[in-house]
């Protein structure tokens, strides 16, 4: 009969954790519960989520391509409201990005008629840009407005089945 | 540079009033769009992406109005405080509206098998409601065609002349047809709710015991020839079919019978039979008796003219003279039961014949102790064209059997009555011992009699058969030993 090998592979393993435990006792380094966060973090979230909210208006668009409903007026209206809220977004994040991230805009209220639009380069092309972006909801009032005629043709169109479909 | 703020103010504050209008209204179409179908999955898909926008909306215009507020009435530092608050609601609220967003295709998919399952569905209701219809239009085919059908075997039950009997496993009946209680003589509760047998029909237990036995053995019994017993106590001959039915549909084994009443005709074939019996054996009687009665008549001369001379042997001409008008009594009877030709005919009352008997007979030594009454037919004269002696004849005959059979005391009845109005009824009953049944068929056989030797010449009945059967009538007993024996003559009316 072959004698048995003893394997101390298993002793090494228990071994390890005795190892660690000892080390964080015997050499002592600062910790931190939490981490720490940058004040430029919370801007690029928002523009992460504007872009998300872009990127989910473009998949609305193409799904409603993609399955033919375009050919229906309501579906149609609400691809018109999915396509200003993509403007929208754009508009948006054009103007955090000068403003909030870049900093090359800065508004000062001078009276409630009046703002000074202040640019790092004295742009007044900058300026005229960025007061345009300013009116956004140009664009997102138009994207709401076409979501609930869209929803409103879709109401309609739905009313109109039933009452020929009860129609003997 | 300095620009007017009017148009940035005004655009920011009517939009943001103008998106929560907006937007409120679209949550509102979409109520009323799920509403029109709530089991669409797209309509509901709806409904969560307009309340997404509705809450972007209102929080984002929220934000904006108190930015402009706050910033126009110099309280830009609360307005730093709140906005990342602000802005942080309003950003989740967009990310939940392009997440919802993005569950449009999963929705679409999710209605589309809804619809799919939904046509299926449809599809199927209607398919299952066009087997439900053709169903409902075989089970009242078939309906129909079992009612039309338990119709013609209830009519065939009800009016079949034959007795029909369904009864249990046990033989108890269940079930009669009128025929069968007219047979009977026992009402259809009787039957069921004393729970009769078949068998208690029968006149020999032993007999329905054979009958038993042999549908126990062959499961069916084909015209077994048995005999009834009503309870008025009238025996019926009958035929009997029967077999077992072990029931369909879960039914419990019953047996059928058929039961067909050959009393009559086994009565008329006996009679036909005993016609022609009498028939042939009047042809031989009326051959002898003409062959013997010419000899004897030259005996009884020359025995006469014998005794006139005075012989010797006086003594024994006298008995050979006694013996041969015996013997010339003897043939005359056998002349008239088989005599062809009609005597003298005249309008007979039946009552008076009668009458005339019994006053004759009850003066008889014999009639003492004999109770004896006459049922009249009473109304018109029960008149027939025939010979009243030869009448009297057959009831002399008739009653003095009676006397003999009640043994010189007991009953005899004599009726006479109209059966209709073609025929006349005498009928003389007694409550005698009774025929045996093996001497029933032979009572009206020349020189059969069951008296001793000497005390009958077996020819009273032949003698009255011949002489009925000469008025185109009949005459026919019934009879239980035991009991007594009823003669019943049947003559028929004169018109005239």
């Amino acid at each position: 009969m072959p004698k048995k090998v003893p394997n101390n592979s298993g002793l090494v393993l228990k071994f390890i954790p005795v190892m660690a435990v000892a080390g964080l006792i015997l050499l002592p380094v600062c910790g931190y519960a939490t981490q720490l966060h940058a004040s430029s973090e919370g801007i690029i979230t928002h523009q992460m989520g504007h872009f998300f909210f872009l990127f989910s208006m473009v998949a609305l668009i193409f799904t409603i391509t993609g399955k033919g409903l375009d050919k229906q007026k309501g579906w149609r209206l609400i691809q018109y409201s999915a396509f200003f809220f993509i403007l929208w977004n754009l508009d948006v994040m054009v103007t955090h990005f000068f403003d909030n991230q870049i900093h090359v805009v800065k508004i000062e209220t001078i009276s409630i008629g009046k703002v000074r639009i202040i640019t790092n380069n004295d742009s007044s092309m900058l300026v005229w840009f960025y007061y345009v972006l300013k009116l956004d909801h140009l664009l997102c009032v138009p994207a709401m407005l076409f979501l609930y005629r869209g929803l409103s043709n879709l109401v309609e169109n739905q009313r109109q089945a039933k009452a020929e479909k009860d129609t003997p | 540079m300095i620009v007017s703020f009017i148009p940035i103010l005004s655009v920011d504050v009517i939009g943001s009033v103008s998106m929560v209008v907006i937007s409120l209204l679209t949550l509102y179409k979409a109520r009323i769009l799920r509403e029109t179908d709530r089991d669409n999955a797209v309509f509901l898909y709806l409904l969560w992406i307009s309340t997404g926008f509705t809450l972007f909306a209102v929080s984002r215009s929220f934000g904006h109005i108190l930015r402009q507020f706050l910033i126009l009435t110099s309280n830009a530092d609360t307005w730093h405080a709140i906005s990342p608050y602000t802005g942080s609601v309003n950003t989740v609220s967009f990310m939940l509206v392009g997440l919802i967003t993005l569950f449009f295709n999963q929705c679409w998919n999710i209605n589309e098998k809804i619809l799919t399952g939904r046509k299926k569905l449809e599809d199927t209701h209607i398919k299952l409601m066009d087997l439900n219809q053709t169903l409902e239009h075989k089970v009242i085919e078939r309906t129909e065609m079992l009612t039309s059908s338990e119709h013609k075997c209830r009519r065939i039950f009800e009016q079949s002349l034959d007795t029909i009997i369904v009864t249990d496993s046990e033989f108890r009946i269940m079930e009669i047809n009128p025929a069968g209680i007219a047979l009977t003589g026992y009402t259809r509760d009787e039957m069921i709710m004393k729970k009769m047998t078949v068998g208690s029909f029968f006149a020999d237990l032993s007999e329905w015991e054979r009958i038993h036995n042999k549908i126990g053995l062959k499961e069916y019994i084909l015209n077994e020839e048995t005999e009834f017993l009503r309870p008025d106590n009238e025996s019926l001959l009958v035929l009997i079919t029967g077999g077992i039915d072990y029931g369909a549909f879960g039914c419990a084994k019953s047996y059928h019978f058929i039961i067909k009443n050959v009393n009559e005709k086994k009565q008329m074939e006996q009679q036909i039979a005993q016609a022609d019996k009498l028939a042939a054996l009047g042809e031989l009687s009326a051959g002898v008796a003409h062959e013997i009665n010419n000899p004897l008549g030259i005996i009884l001369g020359y025995t006469q003219l014998l005794l006139k001379q005075e012989p010797e042997h006086k003594e024994d001409l006298k008995i050979i003279e006694k013996h041969v008008k015996n013997c010339k009594t003897v043939v005359s009877d056998l002349l008239s039961f088989s005599r062809k030709g009609s005597p003298e005919l005249s309008i007979v009352d039946i009552n008076k014949v009668v009458d005339g008997v019994i006053k004759f007979l009850s003066n008889h030594s014999d009639f003492r102790n004999i109770e004896m009454s006459l049922n009249p037919h009473k109304g018109d004269r029960l008149n027939i064209l025939g010979n009243e002696q030869e009448l009297a004849q057959v009831m002399v005959n008739l009653v003095i059997n009676a006397c003999h059979a009640v043994d010189g005391k007991g009953h005899i009845d004599i009726t006479t009555r109209k059966a209709d109005q073609d025929k006349i009824l005498i009928l003389v009953k007694d409550n005698g011992k009774g025929i045996e049944k093996k001497n029933l068929s032979r009572i009206f056989d020349p020189f059969f009699t069951t008296k001793p030797v000497g005390q009958g010449t077996g020819l009273g009945l032949s003698v009255g058969y011949g002489i009925i059967k000469r008025h185109q009538g009949d005459i026919c007993v019934k009879s239980s030993e035991g009991k007594g024996t009823l003669f019943t003559i049947s003559l028929p009316a004169n018109r005239t």
